[in-house]
């Protein structure tokens, strides 16, 4: 249950302030260690074999001549790893996961899928044994499009399943009576929309480690925000039981959503260094990081809404149909977030949604940031714009009308506590005079009349946590040790958000110690409190509350032995800046060193407490205001400006949070404009597997970004009525896009990416 | 096959014993033990493995090691002009917030400390170019704009 008790309001000493982060001193100097950095002793370098096919049974596999290679000290092929079927994405609490997947199968779904794997001497020993691995496919009809595998008698990818190519059971969400909300519409709207492949393309590929001990313990690091699922699903799969399965991830090179997946090669890698009793790394090329790594979901939707002449939204309908690729990963994860997500953004009392996920032989899909929301919403938002012109109404004024309020049912299926995106787009409105921005000159230079200029809003909202889909669980301990500093111990992943910086301020802050005092540790599975994993946007949420309970405690048992030190009762004391004092008489006092140390007869003491949370959901708000530049002879769109407003309730860190922001933003940019990872329709092969082929939004190409943070809603739910941020820029920068361009140019885009060839398509059909 | 290497790196002579088929990147990494200068692509499309060969920026992936016999080469390890004292642009990108993730930062910073060597006064149009081979994928560059102008001032300040 969500901690319902009045946020207690209090003068701030490290909460709220942008203290320097823990982690980026080693990061601006080169120490921090990452997994592709540690080395061990006799190490072996695995490498995995990908088929280049899409869909096929393997008919035979030779891998004679590959063991014969000089270096190569083990070959594994679906005839000689265990065949245990196991879920790709283990939330083990979660209410939704398809076990689909075997570590190899005698079976192909996608192009680049993992046929067999080598562990050699080194890397290019490992690459070059590769192709003396000989495997005769039987090919199979292949299906690269939801539409297509939705057929009947399309070809079945998987024989689990709901049936056909569906991974879940279509996902259906009804409330009020839609047939009779459109009866009283005075005007119906009605679009498909669709949504491409980005890519997450964190800066560090996949990599990982394995290596066993004597007792049969295997030791694994790997670049991961969920330790512990990694641990549970290695140790189920392998059939360990959990103690004999470490795994360490100190420092990691991004993730954005996708690094929390049990990965194929990860199975491989510790099989690998089993066989070879020798440890052994595995380390994607950035080639593999697409092929084998985890996209967003592409998706089509179809949505139709019937509004009042006054704007009010009387019925919508929508169906959802997202792309999974070759296995279910977080297939059902997203398309009950992403459909569920569709009941709210703005009011509307008919609802009939309708959300399905389906194979394809496609490479994966998995979880990334705005998690099946950024595709729902899009179509949300745009079509809101269209209302607005439709209406002769102010896009923003509208929205402002139709958006979420306090009591309002969210997609969780409770009350919201703070709503504040009402407030976000008021201040957006206000500060930027946004009528004035929308009545400006729309070629503004003379001399290059060939830029059209636009401005466009998009909203969105997004919860703090996976809750109801997964029943999450924070957990913290802190120590205060004999010489008054501060340890705290999380499992929650060190993603690169600064948020173990905001754990340590946390428990600093209730505590009353100095910011510097507390130290973190994570990232070992044998050590820290078990963790969910870091997603959902919930770190300072979750583990937030947690470690803010842990240190409340803490704090009442430093209180009684200062008591009994300075011979008062604990009640009489208070606790800030590493000192206790008598409250009625602040010149007693002892700092918590002297507390916790050794003084005559008594020994000195180390304290622990633990914090364990339970919530239910917060929701975080952002209103982005979006000015872009479109070449008419080019086609090229430049974001010039997004003023992003965001209420996240309370501010740990400002600088991190605005990080966030901006660093969703660019990703966001990326979908909306330019990033796409391509599959071939006739093979399943990848077309643009690299950084150029990809094109991501870099130094050039982004815009001044002026971020506004609201504390307009604090959730009790959260520490000092803390809510995420993570997921919520990449969501409302990409419908804020595709309404400026159409304020631009005049011309209406319902997909993602909107490609300059679209655009200049488009123009020409225009007649412009 | 094998060959050893003599070349300078951040300041010292040193000496690796390379294949001839070995990158650079590699050789830092794997032979010298410096592996601050991280590996985000193998190919020259990101930045990550951003080091300073007699004074240029290079792409240590695209170099062979062999190539850097008798060279200067300077790394992230190298930045700290001493001990427990930062490069003004290591604090910088503290304070600013300009490494999340942290897997661009040597590089970018590399090349930042490049840029300003060669322009003490960039502009922000100067700024965007010169990391304009440098992908970093979490910070939205914002902040990294910010701590490059911030160090250039604080330098500036302590040249006068
Ligand atoms: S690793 Fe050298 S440019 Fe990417
Ligand atoms: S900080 Fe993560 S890529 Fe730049």
């Amino acid at each position: 249950m969500n901690i319902n008790t009045p946020i207690e309001e209090r003068e701030f000493k490290i909460v709220g302030k942008s203290v320097k982060r823990d982690d980026v001193l080693e990061k601006v100097t080169g120490e921090a260690e990452y997994t592709g950095d540690v080395k061990l002793a006799g190490m072996l370098h695995g490498k995995i074999k990908r088929a280049a096919i899409a869909h096929a049974r393997i008919k035979s596999i030779d891998v004679s001549k590959a063991l014969a290679y000089p270096g190569v000290k083990a070959v594994l092929t679906h005839e000689n790893v265990p065949r245990v079927l196991h879920y790709g994405s283990p939330h083990p609490r979660s209410a939704s996961c398809t076990k689909d997947q075997y570590i190899l199968d005698d079976k192909v779904r996608f192009w680049g899928e993992g046929v067999a794997a080598i562990a050699a001497t080194s890397e290019e020993i490992a690459d070059e044994a590769l192709d003396l691995i000989e495997v005769e496919y039987e090919a199979l009809p292949a299906v690269f499009e939801p539409e297509d595998a939705a057929l009947p008698g399309a070809p079945l990818i998987h024989d689990v399943g709901p049936g056909g190519n569906l991974v879940l059971d279509p996902v259906r969400v009804n409330r009020g009576d839609v047939e009779a909300g459109f009866a009283q519409a005075d005007f119906i709207l009605e679009g498909t929309f669709s949504g491409g492949r980005p890519h997450p393309a964190y800066m560090e590929p996949n990599v990982c480690i394995a290596d066993w001990d004597g007792s049969n313990k295997l030791t694994f690091w790997t670049s991961t925000q969920s330790s512990f699922m990694v641990r549970g699903i290695l140790a189920e799969v392998l059939g360990l039981p959990l103690t004999k399965v470490r795994v360490l991830v100190d420092h990691m090179g991004g993730g954005f959503g996708a690094k929390q997946d049990c990965f194929q090669h990860e199975f491989l890698c510790a099989l690998l260094a089993k066989e070879t009793r020798r440890p052994v790394k595995m380390e994607f090329t950035r080639h593999e990081t697409f092929v084998a790594g985890r996209a967003r979901h592409p998706c089509r939707i179809w949505l139709k809404q019937g509004f009042k002449n006054d704007g009010t939204l009387v019925a919508r309908d929508m169906k959802l149909v997202y792309d999974s690729g070759a296995y279910g990963s977080h297939g059902p994860g997203v398309t009950i977030v992403g459909t569920t997500a569709a009941t709210s953004l703005y009011r509307c009392e008919n609802v009939r949604l309708e959300g399905r996920c389906l194979y394809t032989n496609t490479p994966i899909n998995g979880a990334f940031r705005g998690y099946g929301v950024v595709q729902s919403y899009y179509p949300l938002d745009i079509q809101m714009d269209e209302a607005a012109e439709r209406l002769g109404m102010d896009p923003a004024e509208l929205k402002l009308k139709n958006v979420v309020r306090a009591g309002d049912i969210a997609p969780s299926g409770h009350p919201i506590v703070g709503h504040g995106l009402e407030i976000c787009l008021q201040h957006g409105i206000d500060v930027l005079d946004w009528k004035s921005i929308r009545n400006r000159d729309r070629t503004p230079d003379p001399k290059r009349p060939h830029i059209r200029k636009g401005w466009g809003t998009g909203c969105e909202m997004h919860g703090s946590s996976a809750y109801p889909g997964i029943k999450e669980q924070g957990n913290a301990t802190v120590k205060v040790n004999e010489d008054g500093t501060v340890t705290l111990l999380t499992g929650a992943a060190g993603l690169g958000t600064g948020a173990h910086t905001a754990l340590a301020q946390i428990v600093a802050e209730e505590l009353g110690v100095r910011f510097e005092d507390v130290g973190v540790i994570h990232g070992d599975t044998d050590v820290v409190p078990w963790d969910i994993g870091a997603f959902a946007s919930h770190t300072t949420y979750l583990v937030g509350t947690a470690a803010k309970m842990a240190a409340t405690k803490v704090r009442a048992s430093v209180l009684e032995r200062a008591a009994m030190k300075l011979q008062v009762k604990a009640e009489e004391l208070d606790l800030t800046d590493g000192q206790v004092f008598v409250t009625a008489e602040p010149g007693r006092f002892m700092s918590v060193a002297e507390a916790m140390g050794p003084s005559r007869g008594i020994p000195a003491a180390n304290i622990v407490a633990n914090g364990t949370y339970e919530p239910t959901k917060s929701y975080s708000f952002a209103a982005h205001f979006t000015e872009v530049d479109v070449d008419m002879e080019t086609g090229i769109v430049e974001v010039k400006r997004v003023v992003p407003v965001h209420d996240i309730g309370r501010v740990i860190h400002p600088i991190a949070a605005q990080g966030q922001i901006e660093g969703g933003i660019q990703q966001g940019i990326g979908h909306t404009l330019t990033e796409d990872y391509i599959i071939d329709k006739k093979t399943g092969r990848s077309l643009n597997a690299g950084l150029v082929d990809y094109k991501m939004p870099l130094s050039m190409d982004m815009p001044d970004i002026e971020t506004i943070i609201l504390e307009a809603a604090p959730d009790p739910g959260g520490p000092w009525g803390a809510k995420g941020v993570g997921e919520d820029p990449i969501i409302a920068i990409g419908p804020s896009i595709a309404n400026a361009i159409y304020d631009a140019i005049g011309v209406r885009f319902h997909h993602y990416p909107i490609t300059p060839e679209d655009i200049l398509k488009a123009l020409r059909e225009k007649g412009a | 096959m094998k060959r050893i290497v003599e070349l300078t790196i951040n300041g010292e002579p040193r000496d690796m014993t390379v294949e001839t088929c070995c990158s650079l990147l590699d050789a830092l990494r794997d032979d010298v033990g410096l592996t601050g200068t991280k590996k985000g692509c193998d190919v020259g499309d990101c930045g990550a493995c951003t080091v300073i060969v007699d004074g240029q920026p290079v792409n240590a992936c695209l170099m062979l090691a062999v190539e850097a016999e008798g060279r200067t080469v300077e790394t992230i390890e190298g930045l700290q002009p001493g001990v427990d004292v930062l490069h003004p642009l290591q604090d910088a990108f503290m304070r600013h917030g300009a490494s999340q993730c942290g897997f661009c930062t040597p590089g970018i910073l590399m090349m930042a400390k490049k840029l300003l060597d060669d322009n003490p006064r960039p502009t922000d149009e100067d700024i965007r170019f010169g990391l304009s081979g440098n992908i970093c994928r979490c910070t939205g560059y914002t902040k990294i704009f910010d701590a490059i102008k911030s160090a250039a001032l604080e330098m500036e300040a302590a040249r006068s």
